[in-house]
């Protein structure tokens, strides 16, 4: 008796499992609903292999310069550069902003961008903030998470991308989704600019801007943690899904803590 | 037994506060200047005056200070062991919780290097029904964003206590317990491996 409920269960759960699998590719599924469950992650093993490896390359190459630039390059050359990289991404959450449906929010974005790119010299400075208007940063990632119906901490399985680091289903294929519709992209790709000219200065200055802005925390994750890949997993999905969370609750803050009451953490 | 008449605390704490809690809802922005905001804010005062005169051993021995009085340490252990708790012998939790309190210690010690002027303001105090308050607060800094920290605060029979911190939206406990769980899987499903690796950092 006890025998067959087990069968069926596990039948039952076996075909959840696929259905999630199918869904996931979609980019949020309802696995398990409580974020004091772990993250899912199927390709654990896998996972593990491109961490060990990108864990490798940024010793060796990434991580070193990012200490040089963060200790010797001046605070205002760093803010610039950041400035820099920021600017060329609002055409991007502009976009994603129409697409979750605030497009009064994606005017102020594309205000932003005049004014930066102008009188903040090609977005060196970020003039826009000091005549108000203030910035947002938005991903195709945030755009499916504010849309699926499931708790944001469930981005579909979880992984890890060679040299980008953490993502899941969700994130990566709003990479994937934001990369196709960067205007930037468009046009160089378009004009056919350069490889060197543009997309790789772009691409190399991403990594060192996002690598310095990480040193601290991932330093500290590292160092206090057992099991640097499982907590890195954790702090991720909860850092993605507090973001999508706000963006969802913006009236209701209270929500998460809601959320919060149910979790097992609570005897 | 000690884990039942937890629960009844709590159960009592959760009935007391509904009350407020029906408050809160009303009024959505409570003053922050209630006994959770005040723990907070007390323990924070605490940590940057500790930053600002001390250095290595003796910083280290005034954060373990504070955590230990404003922290519901075996609270948090437990909650960040799960479901490995029950597992383990009285014993075992003891050293367990030995170990993590040193390991965070010397986590909290180094992590502030010089006093660069931080200062920790707190915004608005959230009580839940049940029994938790959340405290939201943002440490300021001189150079940069300011960072979102939440506080979990309850009470423990003790007076109030902190439970866990979140920030930027990163629980503490909730990491822990991600890669305790994950050590553990990998050894063998047992709790003494973790406990060892935890004893053997914090000697070294």
């Amino acid at each position: 008796m006890v025998e067959a409920v087990r069968k069926v269960t596990a039948g039952a759960r076996q075909s959840a499992m696929a259905l999630v699998a199918a869904a996931a590719l979609l980019g949020g599924c309802a696995v398990r609903d409580t974020g004091a469950s772990e993250p899912w992650d199927p390709l654990e093993g896998a996972n593990r292999f491109i961490f060990s490896i990108n864990r490798a390359v940024d010793t060796i190459a990434i991580r070193p310069v990012a200490v040089l630039y963060r200790d010797w390059m001046p605070a205002p050359a760093q803010r610039g550069l950041h400035n820099l990289l920021e600017n060329l991404g609002e055409p991007v959450t502009a976009i994603n902003e129409v697409a979750q449906g605030d497009p009064s929010r994606a005017a102020t974005t594309i205000a932003r961008f005049l004014v930066n790119s102008t009188l903040g010299l090609a977005g060196l400075f970020d003039v826009a903030s000091a005549i108000g208007l203030s910035k947002t940063k938005e991903s195709a990632g945030n755009t499916v998470g504010y849309y699926a119906g499931v708790e944001p901490e469930n981005g579909g399985f979880y992984m890890v991308l060679p040299l980008a680091g953490p993502s899941n289903a969700r994130d990566a294929a709003g990479l994937m989704a934001d990369y196709a519709v960067d205007p930037f992209r468009i046009l160089t790709y378009a004009l056919n600019v350069d490889w060197l000219l543009y997309s790789g200065p772009r691409w190399g200055a991403t990594v060192l801007d996002t690598r310095t802005r990480t040193l601290y925390a991932l330093d500290d994750l590292e160092r206090n943690s057992v099991d640097y890949y499982a907590a890195l997993r954790s702090a991720y999905t909860q850092q993605r899904a507090e973001i999508i969370r706000q963006k969802r609750e913006k009236t209701n803050p209270r929500a998460e803590l809601e959320r919060r009451d149910n979790l097992a953490l609570i005897r | 037994m000690q884990l039942a008449s937890r629960r009844a605390l709590l159960c009592l704490a959760a009935a007391a506060l509904a009350a407020p809690a029906a408050a809160a809802l009303a009024a959505p922005a409570q003053a922050a200047d209630g006994p959770a905001a005040q723990l907070i804010e007390r323990a924070a005062a605490e940590v940057i005056e500790l930053v600002k005169n001390t250095t290595g051993a003796q910083r280290e021995a005034g954060i373990r200070a504070v955590l230990t009085n404003y922290f519901d340490l075996p609270f948090m252990a437990q909650a960040a062991l799960a479901t490995h708790w029950n597992a383990t012998t009285p014993e075992q939790r003891e050293r367990f919780l030995k170990a993590v309190v040193s390991a965070e210690a010397r986590a909290y010690a180094q992590r502030f290097g010089q006093y660069g002027g931080q200062t920790v303001v707190v915004s608005r105090v959230s009580t839940r029904p049940n029994g938790a308050s959340v405290v939201d607060s943002k440490l300021n800094q001189s150079n940069g964003q300011p960072i979102a920290i939440q506080w979990e605060v309850r009470d423990s029979g003790r007076g109030l206590r902190i439970t866990d911190v979140k920030i930027e939206g990163v629980s503490m406990v909730m990491t822990r317990r991600s890669d305790f769980n994950s050590f553990i899987q990998n050894n063998g499903g047992k709790v003494e491996p973790l406990i060892s690796e935890l004893e053997a950092r914090s000697t070294r």
